[in-house]
C-alpha cells in the first residue's frame, strides 16, 4: 500500500494509490452522489453514473465515475463544476423517468433542481417499481453471499435483476443481503412471522433462543455451516443474545 | 501438397518450392468470385459449370486450365465476378456465358467486351481491371490477393508469398518488431485508429508471465463487410499478422473473435488454422524459431457491444458479453486479466505486409496521419456498391463519383454516412474531405470499421438518426443509465418528429441528451451513440426544422408528410399499380387515369415502385 496525495476540490487529501476516488472523497467528508457503489463489493459501480467527477491528469481532463476511478499521484478531481452538474443532471432525470416513484431519485433530482422529467417515463408494461438496473443486488448475491441465486436478466431497456426465468430459486437462501444493499430499495423482502419471503419463496426462519424472535432463515443458516463449517448451535441466539 | 510439419524456415522455403513448380509454369487461371454476395447471386453454378465445360472440353482444350474459387473481388452489385489471368474481368455472369468465355477467352485471348463493365454515363463496355474505374482508382494492397487466392488452400497462400515475413520476423528482436510496426504509423483500422505499435508496446512492457493477443472479428456495423471479405478471402494473412503481433508482445495464444453470422468467414479461419498447424506454421516451436503460439476461433453471438475490446474479452471468457467499468487499459489488464493487445482483422492483415516491405515502402501509400490504405465497403444509393481498398486521404468525392460512378439512377447526392452506428453524415459540401481518421472525427464522424453508405436527394437525414439510434437500443447492454435508459428518449424525441409530433425545443433537447450519453456513458458505444443525430443536427438543421416548424419531410419519406398521387399525363392505365396495392386502394378503368384513394393509402411505396412509366408521385 503507497501513500499519496490527491486534490479533490482545490483541498488536498490523503490517499492509498488505486484507491477509488469515492472513497477518499467520503473518508474526507467530501460529499458526491452515489447510488451502485458499495465497498465491500468489488465488482460494483461504474453503472448508474451518477458519482461523476472531473478527472484532471496529465493535462487532461474527462468525466469518470468516482467510485471505480483510481487514485493516482498528481490526480486532481473537481466535484462541482458545470460539466460534473449539467451531465449529472442529465443522468438523475433519465432515472426519474425510469422510476419516478423512487424516493431516492426523486431527492437526487429535487437536489439537482429537477421537479420534474421533460421524458417519458417508464409506466404500464414497462413499470419498474424502484429499480435502476445497477446490478449491485446480483453482484453482492455472486461476490459476498456466494450463491449467485440472481443475475442481470435480458439487455438493454430491458434489463433486470431476477431469478433465471423468474421462477423460485433453489439458489437462494433468503438471507436478503440483495435487498439490503440495493440503493433504491427496489427489492421487495417481507418477514411475517417466522416466514420471509423474497424473490418468489418462502424461508422459514430461525428463532433465537433467548428472545424468541425470528432472525436467520433457515437457508442462510444451512448454507453458513455448509461452506464455513460453523457448530449449527451457534445460531440457536441471535447476534443481540450471543 | 502433403502436408507435414516444417521444422525450419529452410524447410518451409523448399516446401514453397515444391508447391511453385508443381504449378507448371503461368498457365491461365479463371478465378471465379467467391465471396458471399457473389455466391447469393449464383457464384457456385457459374463454377460448377465451367468445371463441366473444362472436362467436357478435356484434351481438345489447347492451354492447361485451372479454377479457382477465391476470395471477395470487390464488385458485389455486379456479381458474380469472373476474372480471367491478370487483366481480364467479367461481371454479372451466368452458366451460359461459360462455353463462349472458354471458347474466346480462354483458348484466344480475346475480350468479350459484352460482359464486361458498362460505363452508366458514357455507356461505353470495359473488361479489363485498368478499364474499369471502380478498380483502376483503387490501391489493392490487402484487396488484391483475395482476388486470386483460393482461401481454403494454404498452398495458394504460400505459394503467393504468404509466410515469408516469419522468416524475417523471428530473425528480428521483438522490440525491433514493435519499432517497425511503430514507425509504420500504421493504426487500428477497426474504428478508434488508435496506433498499434504503442499499443504492443504497452503489453510488451507489462510484466507478467501470459499474454494475449485477439483478433476482433465481430464486425457489426450495419453495411459494413470489409473484415468478413478479409476473413472469408484471405484469412492467412489475419493469422500471419497475429503470429507477428503475438512474436513482438510475447503471447503464446490468441483468440479469433468471428460473429457466428459469418459462418463462411468462421468456416475459413477455422480451416487456415487446422492448415497452419498441420505444417507447424502455428504451434509449438514454430517453424523451429523456438516460439510458441497457437490460435483459437470463438464465435460471437452477433451483439454489437462485443465489438467494444472489453465486452469482447467478456465474451471470449464466456461470460456476459457487456463492457467493464473499470478505468484499466486492457492492454494492462484484459482477457482473463492478463495483458492483452486487441486489434480488428483488417489491421493484422496489414502486418504482414509492413514486415515483408518496410517501413519506407508501406509509408508510400496514404497520408502522414494515416499511412497505408483503408478497406471500406460502399454501400447504398450509389452505382458501384462493392469492397473497395483505397490510399488513405482520398476524398469522399473521389471514393463516389470515380470509384463508385456516383449516386445510383443520377439522382443528387445528400451525404455520405461513415463509421456507423458510432459515426456520422457527411454533407455534400464536404465532398472534398480527405478520408482519415482525423478529418472524419473533425467533421463529427468517424472512420468506424469503413461502412460507407451513400445518401441521395430522396433519403430524410432525420429518418436516418433514427434508424441508427433505433439500432443502438436495441443493442445496449443496460449497464449503464445514459445508454440504457437515454437512448429510448432519444428515440422518442426523433419518431415524434417524424410522425409530426415534433415541437419547438425538441433539437435542443436532442442535444443535451447527446451531451449526457458522449459525456456519461460506460463504453464506446454510449459515448459515441450521439454522432448520427449530432452530425445530422449539425449539418442538417434544416431537414429538422421543417419537420417540425414546417410538418414537411424534404426527402419525402416520412410517412406523415407524404402523399401519393398519379399524375394523369403520366398514366397510361396499365392498370399494375391497381393490381399490386395491398390495400386495393388504386381504382380505375384499363387506359384510363388511375386514382388513389387517399384515405385508405398506407404510403408502402409498392405502386411507384411498379409503376413504369414514372407516373406516381410523392408529395
Amino acid at each position: 500500500m503507497e501513500n499519496i496525495k490527491i486534490v479533490i476540490d482545490g483541498k488536498e487529501v490523503e490517499a492509498i494509490r488505486d484507491q477509488s476516488v469515492l472513497d477518499v472523497a467520503r473518508e474526507n467528508g467530501i460529499y458526491i452522489p452515489a447510488l451502485c457503489y458499495h465497498p465491500e463489493v468489488e465488482a460494483s459501480g461504474g453503472s448508474c453514473r451518477v458519482c461523476l467527477v472531473e478527472a484532471h491528469q496529465n493535462g487532461r481532463m474527462r468525466l469518470v465515475t468516482s467510485c471505480n476511478y483510481p487514485a493516482r499521484e498528481g490526480l486532481e478531481i473537481k466535484t462541482d463544476t458545470d460539466l460534473v452538474r449539467r451531465i449529472r443532471k442529465g443522468v438523475v432525470e433519465l432515472l426519474l423517468s425510469r422510476v419516478p416513484d423512487s424516493d431516492v431519485i426523486r431527492e437526487l433530482a429535487t437536489r439537482d433542481g429537477i421537479e420534474d422529467t421533460r421524458f417519458f417515463k417508464d409506466e404500464g408494461d414497462n413499470y419498474r417499481y424502484k429499480c435502476i438496473a445497477c446490478s449491485l443486488c446480483t453482484l453482492v448475491c455472486e461476490e459476498v453471499v456466494g450463491v449467485s441465486a440472481i443475475s442481470m436478466l435480458n439487455r438493454g431497456y430491458e434489463k433486470e435483476p431476477g431469478t433465471p426465468y423468474h421462477k423460485a430459486s433453489q439458489a437462494c437462501i433468503g438471507c436478503g443481503a440483495c435487498a439490503y444493499a440495493c440503493p433504491t430499495q427496489a427489492i421487495a423482502m417481507t418477514d411475517e412471522g417466522a416466514l420471509r419471503k423474497i424473490w418468489g419463496r418462502e424461508f422459514s426462519m430461525v428463532s433465537c433462543s433467548v428472545c424468541g424472535k425470528p432472525y436467520i432463515p433457515e437457508a442462510q443458516v444451512d448454507w453458513i455451516v455448509k461452506t464455513t463449517g460453523k457448530e449449527r448451535s451457534f445460531f440457536d441466539k441471535c447476534p443481540d443474545h450471543r | 501438397m502433403e502436408s507435414r510439419k516444417l521444422n525450419s524456415v529452410d524447410e518451409f522455403n523448399e516446401y514453397r518450392a515444391k508447391i511453385l513448380n508443381s504449378h507448371k509454369g503461368d498457365y491461365p487461371v479463371i478465378y471465379v468470385c467467391g465471396g458471399t454476395p457473389c455466391l447469393a447471386k449464383g457464384s457456385r453454378a457459374v463454377a460448377e459449370a465451367f468445371r463441366k465445360e473444362i472436362e467436357a472440353q478435356g484434351l481438345e482444350c489447347r492451354v492447361e486450365l485451372s479454377l479457382k474459387i477465391t476470395g471477395c473481388q470487390g464488385f458485389c452489385s455486379k456479381g458474380p465476378v469472373v476474372s480471367f489471368g491478370d487483366d481480364i474481368v467479367y461481371m454479372e455472369v451466368k452458366p451460359k456465358h461459360v462455353p463462349e468465355i472458354i471458347e474466346k477467352t480462354v483458348k484466344r485471348g480475346e475480350i468479350i467486351e459484352a460482359l464486361g463493365y458498362k460505363d452508366p454515363a458514357t455507356g461505353k463496355k470495359a473488361a479489363t481491371f485498368d478499364g474499369i474505374p471502380f478498380y483502376s482508382h483503387q490501391k489493392q494492397l490487402i484487396l488484391g490477393d483475395l482476388r486470386k487466392l483460393d482461401p481454403f488452400e494454404i498452398d495458394d497462400y504460400i505459394a503467393r508469398g504468404g509466410y515469408a515475413s516469419l522468416d524475417r520476423a523471428f530473425s528480428m528482436d521483438p522490440d525491433a518488431i514493435i519499432d517497425t510496426i511503430e514507425a509504420s504509423g500504421l493504426r487500428g483500422r477497426g474504428g478508434g485508429g488508435f496506433p498499434a505499435g504503442r499499443k504492443w508496446r504497452s503489453c510488451r512492457n507489462i510484466e507478467t508471465e501470459t499474454r494475449y493477443v485477439l483478433c476482433n472479428g465481430d464486425e457489426g456495423d450495419p453495411g459494413a463487410f470489409m473484415d468478413r471479405s478479409i476473413m472469408e478471402g484471405n484469412p492467412h494473412a489475419v493469422i500471419e499478422g497475429m503470429i507477428i503481433g503475438a512474436r513482438a508482445v510475447g503471447a503464446h495464444k490468441g483468440y479469433a473473435y468471428i460473429r457466428d453470422e459469418y459462418p463462411l468467414a468462421v468456416e475459413a479461419m477455422k480451416k487456415a488454422v487446422v492448415d497452419a498447424t498441420a505444417l507447424g506454421i502455428l504451434g509449438k516451436n514454430i517453424l523451429g524459431s523456438g516460439f510458441d503460439f497457437e490460435v483459437k476461433i470463438t464465435r460471437g453471438g452477433g451483439a454489437f457491444v462485443c465489438g467494444e475490446s472489453s465486452a469482447l474479452m467478456r465474451s471470449v471468457e464466456g461470460k456476459v458479453g457487456e463492457p467493464r467499468a473499470k478505468y484499466i487499459r486492457s492492454v494492462e489488464k484484459g482477457l482473463y486479466e492478463q495483458p492483452t493487445v486487441l486489434n480488428n482483422v483488417e489491421t493484422w492483415a496489414n502486418v504482414p505486409l509492413i514486415i515483408n516491405n518496410g517501413v519506407q515502402w508501406y509509408r508510400q501509400t496514404g497520408t502522414d496521419g494515416s499511412p497505408g490504405t483503408k478497406v471500406f465497403s460502399l454501400a447504398g444509393k450509389v452505382e458501384n456498391t462493392g469492397l473497395v481498398e483505397v490510399p488513405m486521404g482520398i476524398t469522399i468525392r473521389e471514393l463516389v463519383e470515380d470509384i463508385g460512378g456516383g449516386v445510383l439512377g443520377g439522382k443528387r447526392f445528400k451525404a455520405v454516412q461513415t463509421g456507423g452506428p458510432s459515426g456520422g453524415c457527411i454533407p455534400q459540401s464536404k465532398m472534398d474531405l480527405p478520408i482519415d481518421f482525423d478529418s472524419l472525427t473533425d467533421a463529427g464522424s468517424m472512420m468506424g470499421s469503413g461502412g460507407i453508405i451513400v445518401m441521395d436527394e430522396e433519403t430524410c437525414m432525420v429518418d436516418v438518426a433514427k434508424y441508427f439510434i433505433s439500432f443502438l437500443v436495441e443493442e445496449s447492454c443496460g449497464k449503464c443509465a445514459p445508454c440504457r435508459d437515454g437512448l429510448p428518449r432519444m428515440l422518442r424525441i426523433l419518431t415524434d418528429i417524424t410522425e409530426g409530433k415534433g415541437k419547438e425545443g425538441d433539437i435542443e433537447v436532442l442535444e443535451e441528451l447527446c451531451d449526457v450519453l458522449s459525456y456519461g456513458a460506460l463504453c464506446g458505444l454510449g459515448t459515441s451513440a450521439p454522432n448520427p443525430v449530432l452530425s445530422t443536427i449539425r449539418y442538417f438543421r434544416d431537414e429538422y426544422e421543417a419537420h417540425i416548424r414546417d410538418k414537411r419531410c424534404p426527402g419525402h419519406v416520412c410517412k406523415s408528410f407524404i402523399t401519393y398521387r398519379i399524375d394523369a399525363d403520366a398514366c397510361t392505365g396499365c392498370t399494375l399499380c391497381a393490381k399490386q396495392c395491398p390495400q386495393k386502394c388504386i381504382s380505375g378503368e384499363k387506359k384510363q387515369t388511375h386514382v388513389i384513394d387517399q384515405d385508405k393509402c398506407i404510403k408502402c411505396n409498392v405502386c411507384r415502385e411498379v409503376c413504369k412509366f414514372d407516373a406516381v408521385r410523392v408529395e
